[in-house]
């Protein structure tokens, strides 16, 4: 690295210069980012637990219902809301932070405002969660948090939001990377949404059916204005860096964020195909959902191109192999969610274990292994450590890999057999019921491979702050990667 | 009621508003113009294309 000439010269060149910039700035990140991380590493195992409880309840009737809050329909609420809100915002922010500065590239300015957010935000999930457990739940699907939980968070919203435009207003001058759309889009999107939604629907709620909309207004575009950009906005960091290549076509990339911006908000009235609403509405829904192919498309197209000829580098780059994965996990699911929305096929699919499946690819296969790739990439970094074994890193991605994909296979195959059990007037209710329940046990047992990947991942993290492991001999980021995984030189 | 339809109507507006704003901005700053460069904005000297900058943690025992 350093050659015989630069180290004679004592005048910095530009490499260097450009180091100390880069490590400046994720110093700057380390407090922050960590934080945001280690509380979104908890909830997710608490996340995972209340997954389990839920899950067996289904296998296992009358499972732990002897206490109030162990039951059915507090433990499903209280999982879905520490995984979206405890985990997948709190480990998107964490992410997006630390891009958003590697992007603008300053130091992080005002980070005493994101510390703030960060104590706000797991107040919030605490409170919320325990509110949940309590009973308080509020019964509109992605909003359970009881009323006094939700300004909690808001303000954390409030506080992220401010720091990304100041951010933004300082940044250096020069080229907005398409990242950074999506970052800047996902902070200001997000609070517009939450507002909205708590003030239609618990401030001055709006009566009737109209409800419905506005709640699956809300859902959708969590999914598609919020945890969708970031995790493509780390997509469109993470691969080129890592591989060390540019993006494919930088003009489609522009064109996917600009059409997913002008698409997705439209989505989320398909959830309500066969409901009591305008035909209007849902017609526009179903074409917005369609066209939303678009976007996805366009992201495919890149995310394969960029990778044409380095696939190789899969077996060596931990971030690379959950990003990769993440990515096509987009595709796929972004592609069966505007299937889904065509009626013929939402007539047999909607009200299974069908749409249970969806989500989970979307949240989990899609955003979630999308984080931990960023993580693998981002917390080296921050720490200054390496990760101490390849080892766990690889049980982590296979454990989940395979658990995912297990899970919506079944939960996918259980929800078409009950879809159409559900549509044939021959069969009787029970048994629609029934003819899914094995498929629900395969989907339990999936989930536990799933917590124990987040286990070990957590393990790994906590080995990370303490800095176990052996002491590199060589700081491993900026040198060249080499096939070779375990090179043991006693 | 009112002040809750006035917030929403605001929200939709301004939203919207920044959406054009910030299309129209990126347009005329020539955000749109040489992508080629746009897409490499990423890598400097320190990394430069064609340098990877992950890998698996490699064993040394010393």
């Amino acid at each position: 690295m350093t050659t015989l000439a630069a180290s004679l010269n004592p005048s910095p060149n530009d490499a260097t210069l450009e180091r100390i910039e880069r490590s400046a700035i994720d110093a700057s990140a380390r407090l922050p980012v960590l934080l945001f991380f280690g509380t979104a590493i908890f909830w997710l195992l608490i996340g995972s637990l209340l997954a389990l409880v839920a899950a067996f309840k289904m296998n296992i009737p009358g499972l732990m219902d002897n206490e109030a809050w162990l039951t059915f329909g507090r433990v499903r609420p209280a999982h879905l809301n520490t995984v979206v809100f405890g985990w997948a915002s709190a480990a998107g922010i964490g992410v997006g932070l630390w891009l958003m500065a590697r992007l603008c590239r300053v130091a992080m300015m005002h980070t005493s405002l994101l510390i703030v957010a960060a104590i706000f935000w797991n107040l919030g999930v605490l409170v919320g969660t325990l509110g949940i457990l309590a009973g308080d739940s509020r019964s509109i699907e992605w909003l359970e948090f009881p009323g006094y939980a939700t300004p909690i968070l808001f303000i954390a919203y409030a506080f992220i939001g401010i720091w990304g435009i100041i951010m933004f207003r300082f940044r250096k001058p020069g080229h907005v990377y398409v990242s950074q759309w999506y970052l800047l889009a996902a902070f200001l999107w997000f609070p517009w949404l939450y507002a909205t939604v708590n003030i239609l629907l618990i401030w001055q709620p709006i009566l009737g059916s109209a409800q419905g909309a506005v709640n699956w207004w809300f859902a959708h575009n969590v999914l598609g204005l919020w945890f969708t950009p970031i995790g493509l906005a780390s997509a469109y960091y993470m691969i080129p860096k890592v591989i060390g290549r540019p993006i494919h076509s930088y003009y489609l990339s522009i064109l996917g964020f600009w059409s997913l911006a002008l698409f997705y908000s439209w989505n989320g009235m398909h959830h309500l195909i066969g409901g009591p609403f305008p035909a209007w509405m849902i017609s526009a829904s179903v074409v917005a959902s369609v066209m939303m192919f678009v976007p996805v498309i366009t992201v495919a197209i890149n995310h394969h191109m960029t990778m044409q000829g380095h696939f190789g580098a899969l077996q060596w780059s931990p971030t690379l192999r959950f990003t990769v994965f993440g990515a096509m996990s987009y595709t796929i699911v972004s592609f069966q969610g505007s299937l889904m929305a065509i009626p013929t096929l939402n007539q047999i699919t909607h009200f299974t274990h069908y749409t249970i499946g969806h989500s989970h690819l979307g949240l989990y296969a899609f955003f979630t292994m999308m984080m931990f790739g960023a993580m693998y990439y981002i917390i080296p970094r921050l720490v200054g450590w390496e990760w101490p074994s390849a080892n766990l890193i690889r049980w982590h991605f296979w454990l989940a890999a395979i658990g995912i994909l297990i899970m919506v296979g079944a939960l996918t195959f259980g929800g078409i057999i009950q879809g159409l059990a559900l549509y044939d007037p021959a069969v009787n209710f029970m048994n629609s019921l029934f003819f899914a329940s094995p498929w629900l046990w395969v989907r339990s047992f999936s989930g536990l491979l799933l917590t124990a990947a987040h286990v070990i991942f957590a393990v790994h993290f906590v080995m990370m702050l303490l800095h176990l492991g052996d002491k590199r001999a060589e700081p491993t980021l900026f040198a060249r990667p080499i096939p070779e995984e375990e090179t043991i030189t006693a | 009621m009112m002040v809750a339809a006035f917030l929403i109507l605001g929200g939709l507006i301004f939203l919207s508003g920044t959406a054009l704003i910030a299309f129209y901005w990126a347009a005329r700053d020539g955000q749109f113009r040489d992508l080629k460069k746009g897409s490499e904005v990423i890598f400097d000297e320190d990394e430069p294309i064609g340098q990877p900058t992950d890998r698996f943690p490699v064993k040394h025992t010393t």
